[in-house]
This record gives C-alpha cells, sequence and structure tokens, in this order.
C-alpha cells in the first residue's frame, strides 16, 4: 500500500518521465548526456590506468587528438542536439487551444478560450491529450514561473508581459505542477493539477465550466451559502449563479469539484477546507485571505460542507 | 625496481576499481531511488535491523514471570480498528488541517486541540467519556455529541473511525 499523503491526488512530481513533447524531448537529452558522460569517464581512467602500466613515450597527435580535437567535436554535438531540443520545446503554436494563466502569490487564475468564451476556473487545468495548446501566462504581482515537470518545460510569469509556451501531453492522467520561480512566504505552497482527459472529454469539461454553480439544495447547505455572504467571501470570491464578487481570490464556482485545496497542496474534502477557513495563516503563511476564526462552530461546519456540495 | 612497477600497478588498478566502483554505486542508488521515489532504500534496511535486535534483547531480558495485565491498555481496545490503518486514514479525511497528530505527516493544524497523548485525555470533545465506543462515535459525527463544535462530520465510516480510534489509543503521554 502506498502511503497517503496530505498532498492532492497527483502522482509523484517528476520531469523523468515522458508525458508530453516537451518532457519526452528533455528527458532523451538527458539520458543521451548521461550515457555518453559515463562511456568518457571509463575511457578516460581506462587510459589513465594503461599510461600508468606502461611506459609511454609523449606524442604530439595523442595531445592534439584527445585534448582538441575530442572534446570540440563532443561539444559541438552536445550543442547541436541541445538547439535543436530548445527549439522545438521553445516554439509557439498559433492555432493552438489558448488557456491564459495568471500567477498570484499563491494561487493560479485559469481562463480557458480567454478570446472567445472565456470559461474561468482556478488552481487546477485540464489538458486535451495529444492537441498542443498555448498557455498565456501573467503575473499580477511577483514573478512566478509555470512548470508541469512530467509534460513540459517551465516558463517564467513575469508582471507586466505575457510569455506564452506551447505544450503538448501523450498521456491521460494526473500530474503535478509547481510555481517554479520563487514568489514569497508561501512559495513551496503554491503548486497546482494538471488533469489530461482524452479530447472529447475536455471538450465535455468546458461545456459544464460554462455553467453556473450546483444550488443549495439542504437547511445545512443553505445556512452555508448564506455564511458564505454575511462573512463577507464575496469581497474576493466569486460563486457564478449564486454571488457576484471580487477577483483577488480563486474563482470557488467548482471548488469542491476539484481533487485539491490551497493551490495544490491539501486534499480537498469537508475537513481540509474547514481547517483552512479557520486558519488559513497556520496552512499558507503570507496568503492574503485572512483566517476565519469569527465564524461559530456550526456556522464554520456549514460553510465547509457549502463549499465541498459545489461539484 | 620491478618490484617498485608491481606496486604501483597495483596501486593504481585499485585506484580506478575503486573510482569505477564509486560510479556504478552512485547510478545503482541514484536507479533505486528514481524507480521508485517512495521507497526509501536505506530507511527499510535499518529498521530491520532494529526489530532484530529488539527481538534477540527481549529473548535474553524478558521477564520469566508473566505480569498483571495491563489493564488500563486492555480497557482502550477498539473493537475491529486496526491502529496502522488509521495512521493512514487521518489523511483521507483532513484531519491534519486542524489537530496536530504525533505520527501523521504534515497533521500540523492548531485550529483544534492536539490529540498528543490522547490515550490519557479524561474527555472527548469536552462532552464524551475517552472510551473506545465513544471516540468512535465521535469521529462519525461530532456534531451530533456537541451541538456548537467546530468540528464538521467528515462522513467518516465505522471502519475508518473505529481505525483511526485505534490509532490516537496509541498516543500516550509517554509518546
Amino acid at each position: 500500500m502506498t502511503p497517503e499523503t496530505s498532498l492532492g491526488q497527483f502522482d509523484v512530481q517528476t520531469a523523468l518521465t515522458r508525458a508530453g513533447i516537451g518532457s519526452d524531448l528533455t528527458l532523451t537529452l538527458t539520458l543521451a548526456m548521461a550515457v555518453a558522460g559515463a562511456a568518457i569517464f571509463v575511457i578516460v581512467m581506462g587510459l589513465a590506468w594503461w599510461a600508468w602500466r606502461h611506459e609511454v613515450t609523449p606524442r604530439a597527435w595523442w595531445v592534439w587528438s584527445g585534448g582538441v580535437v575530442f572534446p570540440v567535436a563532443t561539444l559541438a554535438v552536445l550543442l547541436i542536439g541541445s538547439t535543436i531540443t530548445l527549439a522545438a520545446i521553445g516554439r509557439v503554436d498559433r492555432v493552438a487551444v489558448v488557456i491564459e494563466v495568471t500567477g498570484h502569490q499563491y494561487w493560479w487564475d485559469v481562463i480557458y478560450d480567454p478570446d472567445d468564451r472565456a470559461l474561468r476556473d482556478a488552481n487546477e487545468v485540464v489538458l486535451p491529450q495529444g492537441v498542443p495548446v498555448t498557455f498565456r501566462l501573467k503575473s499580477d504581482d511577483v514573478i512566478h514561473s509555470w512548470w508541469i515537470p512530467s509534460i513540459a518545460g517551465k516558463m517564467d510569469m513575469i508582471p507586466g508581459r505575457v510569455n506564452e509556451i506551447t505544450v503538448t501531453a501523450t498521456r491521460t492522467g494526473r500530474f503535478r505542477g509547481q510555481c517554479a520561480e520563487f514568489c514569497g512566504l508561501s512559495h513551496p505552497l503554491m503548486a497546482f493539477e494538471v488533469v489530461v482527459v482524452p479530447p472529447q472529454d475536455f471538450a465535455a469539461f468546458l461545456d459544464a465550466l460554462k455553467g453556473e454553480a450546483r444550488d443549495a439544495d439542504t437547511l445545512q447547505l443553505e445556512r452555508g451559502r448564506d455564511v458564505f455572504v454575511t462573512a463577507g467571501c464575496p469581497a474576493c470570491h466569486v460563486i457564478r449563479g449564486m454571488v457576484r464578487g471580487g477577483r483577488l481570490g480563486p474563482d470557488l464556482t467548482r471548488v469542491g469539484g476539484r481533487a485539491s485545496l490551497g493551490a495544490g497542496m491539501w486534499k480537498m474534502n469537508v475537513g481540509n477546507l474547514a481547517g483552512w477557513i479557520a486558519d488559513v495563516q497556520d496552512m499558507k503563511p503570507g496568503a492574503q485571505m485572512p483566517s476565519f476564526n469569527t465564524l461559530s462552530g456550526p456556522d464554520l461546519r456549514a460553510l465547509a460542507h457549502y463549499l465541498d456540495s459545489l461539484k | 625496481m620491478a618490484n617498485q612497477t608491481t606496486q604501483r600497478s597495483w596501486f593504481a588498478l585499485g585506484l580506478g576499481a575503486g573510482v569505477v566502483a564509486v560510479f556504478c554505486l552512485t547510478a545503482v542508488v541514484v536507479a533505486w531511488a528514481l524507480a521508485s521515489p517512495r521507497h526509501d532504500p536505506v530507511g527499510g534496511w535499518l529498521s530491520g535491523i532494529g526489530r532484530g535486535w529488539s527481538a534477540v534483547a527481549g529473548w535474553y531480558g524478558g521477564d520469566p514471570v508473566a505480569a498483571d495485565p495491563n489493564w488500563q491498555a486492555m480497557a482502550l481496545q477498539v473493537q475491529g480498528g486496526a491502529a496502522a490503518r488509521g495512521q493512514i486514514v487521518f489523511a483521507t479525511y483532513g484531519c491534519g488541517a486542524c489537530h496536530v497528530i504525533p505520527g501523521v505527516s504534515g497533521a500540523r493544524g492548531t485550529v483544534g486541540p492536539s490529540l498528543a497523548g490522547f490515550a490519557n485525555r479524561a474527555y472527548v470533545g469536552g462532552v464524551l467519556g475517552n472510551m473506545p465506543g465513544n471516540l468512535t462515535r465521535w469521529l462519525i459525527n461530532p456534531p451530533l455529541f456537541s451541538p456548537d463544535t467546530a468540528m464538521p462530520d467528515l462522513g467518516v465510516g465505522q471502519a475508518d473511525a473505529a481505525d483511526m480510534a485505534a490509532y490516537l489509543y496509541t498516543l500516550g503521554r509517554d509518546g
């Protein structure tokens, strides 16, 4: 049995896998370099041993070939290989699906199809398998970096700039992404999740995302919905179809449907939601959201259940 | 002179072999770590030695006369509860967001009370006497016993509650 961790549902975060075209190319380059490096190491050690055992008269052609020609040839091959890889990874595809992601301290605002339907979500990105997707990357405060190690290389999010990177996920599954540029106190707690699904499921996901939030249908959920408004949550959060709110925090229209809470850090469930609302500054120091330990016990419970019901 | 050359070549052979051995060992450890990042290649081996040692020490140092039953420990036996499984189950329900739970990774919350030394506590949630049946019922539905509590009903089933209770009773004052 693999131990449950406090992380979301994803697998281990690793770049040593081929779940996307970018990670495939970089892994191939890495392996080629490791194998060639090991071979050169063994050959050099062998030659050193041989030179020690035998009486060797220095010869100029040895110095020229081993000291000049060989290193230049090796480095030239490496330069060509890495340049080709870099060009292939860095190419931005103009006809790809566009997803706009804006980095905030310490969460991600996600907009699918920003030029047309502008469907909003947060902290989770769904990608169609085998289809090139161009991420349009922005930042609202400091420099962040968008990195899905198992699928592609990283790209910085710089305030006042729009950076783009085209990635193609080749394998379905859940993958973990991570902010890769130090951005403040809770930078290590700024992760996200990537769910790669077949293209038809991606279309269905976008259609579902268009809709409004699930309504409260029990007394406790209704109480939670009322607490959400009276406690002032809409100052920063939107729940589409229920309340118009600010955009300082993540969109909560389908918050309970995400696998994790707190930007890819904790499993989404009532217990973590209640703990998060009551003491967010303890779970994620420096986050913009204040700890709401002013709520009564029953109000806190009702709010946690309500948010969990939004799927 | 010949002797010195032999010595030098043996030294070189040893040096070369040593370098290659270090290289291979590093490769093996890296491959091992990559093959299963969750598997700790060293910890399991060490704890195996530790277990073997305590078995040997127990054999020679054990008291030949059976001691009195530990009534306190027996009173805290949870029917059908497996402490080892309970330790894992806590993460499923997000208990660590509110409670410090020794032995559960990431359980550092300060919203509710720390659960360290739980076996020695007199009351569960301040309302039920601390005994196995009460603790299991509390874990399944806290607001039923304490309507004003901040601890939500987490959708815990009987089996998971019993496992978590069994684990909590392993947390004595002495650690």
